[in-house]
């Protein structure tokens, strides 16, 4: 095992004194022992003990993976991943030309931003995925939950048992048209009661507490595994004021947005997010851009950005790796 | 700095390295740089056998410096050029990827980046028939879209399922994991375990600032380390195992000036060969537009400052025609 001894994921300040030591690569932290390890570089025995487990663990899980597969990696061709794809579902949104400027929905394991101006329509879209996810399979759904992490507070209960009711009366009017056994039956448990049930609501007042249920994510995640969905209502807004060290802020955000695609890859789970708009002053003119900066836009793999255009809102796709550029009018109706 | 051990080298002795440690020489730097008489004397050990061992450190372990001619020809020998796919983005590049050197693509959100990734590691795949492995670390990856680029070079299924099944996708969201994957290619190719497919000639990582942005800044130098670290690893695929290596950056805006840059900063800035930078034209949001600018920022052979213009759209990069206008996809 060649490896490097800087590569693995050790302390910094350990780190440095085993370089200091003299030793380079793997090969030679596996030769000695955890009292002579703790001798040589001045460490406490425990910590040597560990540093070795750490070493070890990550050459042998290296070890395993060159002689077998290549699926434990985590490597795969571009073939499978394409079965993968297309064998994933959408989370549709309940507004034909959103729909299909998306490619069919809201893609699973893939981050999608809406950015807009205030009164927009932002809250509003997530509210109804966050009930679009739970239709059923037969109806063209995913029959998963929701997890909807509130920022802004602009979480309307009542809203969504209108979303909620208009969808399940659209459920029994296909049902009612196609006869079908299975569709009665998952009717029977698809009620508002049971879509407000599998809403798990979270309510973060900082960017500490965000940040915290963000990485706390996972372990709920494993335990509600049918989560299809993670909302984060307003991702700009604990960061925007009150924050003095900008650099801070963009390493928070990146961390940030490599954890929630980790998660989206992992769970195989859609994550929204939504974002404020700021003003950019160039040189001629003044524009509307979303919030957070140059190095947040990196950070979401499909970007939406909502806008007016005389009463009327439009969505346009500003970024996305499979389908073009568009804009299309939407509404927000009483019945969706 | 390689710390001494007994059986490094014949006429090296564990007692021989106990009383070197005694007198605080433990690696080979310490005792090459000493003085030998001193040390026979302190640690009383017989000259000549310190004598010799130096001189079998030293062959063994300091670099050689090649003849220029020979290094041509090496290089002659080994580099291959691998065609794009797109004839103005070859231009751009001097003819295409060359193996042995880092290429890097930075442009802002929406600007394509990913989208010429999966167009070279098409072309790669389908026209030459050469192996890729993608490395993804921000999502973008979609492997519909690849068959899209697939179907419009090639209407045959069959040829479309090879071109597929000849990129490997590994999809990694932080530093370590992405070593790891570099590491264990190297590994796997110099232990010339043959897998199912055969040598990597193209490996493209989309994208490295989204793995180390987390990193940098900040008090700690921890993150330049693992940024330097990364770019050893890069560097060091492309030249041994003669790969052509392509990544994508962002861009960040100076706080200065205001203009954009690309992002990981100065360091960064010294490890690939090559610099395109990606924009699309200037419009407002109610023009949707598949052309791109790519402009050439840093190259070793080329004048910088050369642009093209790339059609993104669904027939993925194809060249802007002058007669036709680039459609009739």
């Amino acid at each position: 095992m060649q490896r490097d001894v800087g590569s693995f994921p050790l302390a910094p300040g350990l780190r440095a004194k085993l370089i200091g030591a003299g030793f380079q690569t793997a090969q030679e932290l596996l030769e000695i022992g955890p009292c002579e390890l703790s001798k040589e570089i001045g460490i406490s025995k425990e910590e040597a003990l560990e540093t070795l487990q750490i070493v070890r663990r990550e050459c042998n899980s290296n070890a395993t993976k060159t002689a077998g597969d290549p699926e434990a990696v985590g490597k795969c061709t571009a073939l499978e991943l394409l079965a993968q794809e297309q064998a994933q579902g959408f989370i549709i949104t309940f507004c034909s030309a959103l729909d299909d400027i998306l490619g069919g929905g809201v893609q699973l394991t893939k981050i999608t931003e809406i950015c807009g101006a205030p009164g927009v329509g932002k809250t509003q879209l997530c509210m109804q995925l966050a009930v679009d996810v739970q239709i059923p399979e037969c109806f063209g759904g995913l029959a998963g939950e929701a997890v909807f992490i509130d920022t802004e507070g602009s979480f309307m209960v009542d809203r969504v048992v209108d979303i909620a009711t208009a969808c399940v009366q659209h459920c029994q009017l296909i049902a009612e048209t196609h006869q079908e056994e299975d569709f009665q039956k998952s009717l029977e448990t698809f009620s508002f009661e049971s879509i407000l049930s599998h809403i798990y609501y979270f309510r973060c007042h900082d960017y500490t507490e965000l940040l915290a249920q963000i990485y706390l994510l996972p372990d709920f995640l494993s335990e509600h595994s049918k989560v299809r969905l993670v909302i984060v209502d307003g991702i700009a807004f604990p960061f925007r004021h009150d924050f003095e060290d900008l650099s801070l802020r963009t390493r928070l955000l990146n961390g940030l947005a490599q954890q929630l695609i980790s998660i989206a890859n992992a769970h195989k789970l859609a994550v929204v997010l939504t974002n404020q708009m700021t003003t950019r002053i160039g040189q001629s003119q003044s524009m509307l851009v979303p919030a957070l900066g140059e190095s947040w836009g990196h950070a979401a793999t499909i970007r939406l950005i909502f806008h007016w255009d005389n009463k009327q809102r439009l969505a346009t796709l500003y970024k996305s790796p499979s389908q073009k550029e568009s804009t299309v009018p939407f509404h927000i109706t009483h019945t969706p | 700095m390689v710390i001494l051990r007994a059986g490094l080298c014949p006429g090296l002795t564990a007692e021989m390295i106990q009383l070197l440690k005694a007198n605080s020489i433990a690696t080979v730097v310490d005792l090459v740089s000493s003085d030998l008489e001193e040390v026979a004397r302190k640690c009383s050990l017989s000259y000549k056998a310190l004598v010799a061992v130096r001189r079998v450190l030293l062959a063994q372990f300091s670099a050689f410096p090649v003849n220029g001619a020979d290094l041509y020809e090496e290089l002659k020998s080994s580099t291959a050029i691998l065609s794009t796919g797109s004839r103005s983005l070859d231009r751009l590049l001097d003819s295409g990827l060359y193996t042995g050197e880092v290429t890097e693509l930075t442009g802002a959100p929406g600007s394509g980046k990913t989208q010429v990734c999966l167009s070279i590691a098409m072309s790669t795949s389908h026209d030459l028939k050469q192996n890729v492995l993608y490395v993804d670390s921000t999502g973008g990856f979609t492997a519909s879209r690849l068959l899209q680029l697939a179907q419009t070079r090639t209407g045959d299924e069959e040829e479309q399922v090879e071109a597929l099944q000849r990129i490997q996708v590994a999809r990694v969201f932080d530093v370590y994991k992405m070593l790891d994957v570099l590491q264990e290619l190297r590994c796997s190719v110099s232990q010339q375990v043959l897998s199912s497919l055969g040598p990597v000639k193209v490996l493209v990582v989309d994208s490295v600032s989204a793995v180390i942005c987390p990193l940098l800044g900040g008090r700690q130098a921890e993150g330049l380390a693992l940024m330097m670290q990364l770019a050893r690893e890069l560097k060091t695929l492309a030249r041994e195992l003669s790969m052509a290596v392509v990544v994508t950056n962002h861009v960040t805006r100076d706080g200065s000036s205001g203009h954009l840059k690309p992002a990981l900063g100065r360091s960064w800035s010294f490890v690939p060969s090559t610099r395109v930078l990606l924009e699309s034209r200037e419009g407002t949001w109610g023009k949707a537009s598949t052309r791109r600018i790519a402009s050439l920022t840093k190259s070793s052979r080329q004048p910088t400052g050369i642009e093209v213009e790339l059609d993104i759209g669904s027939c993925g990069v194809l060249e802007e025609s002058p007669a036709a206008s680039g459609e009739g996809c």
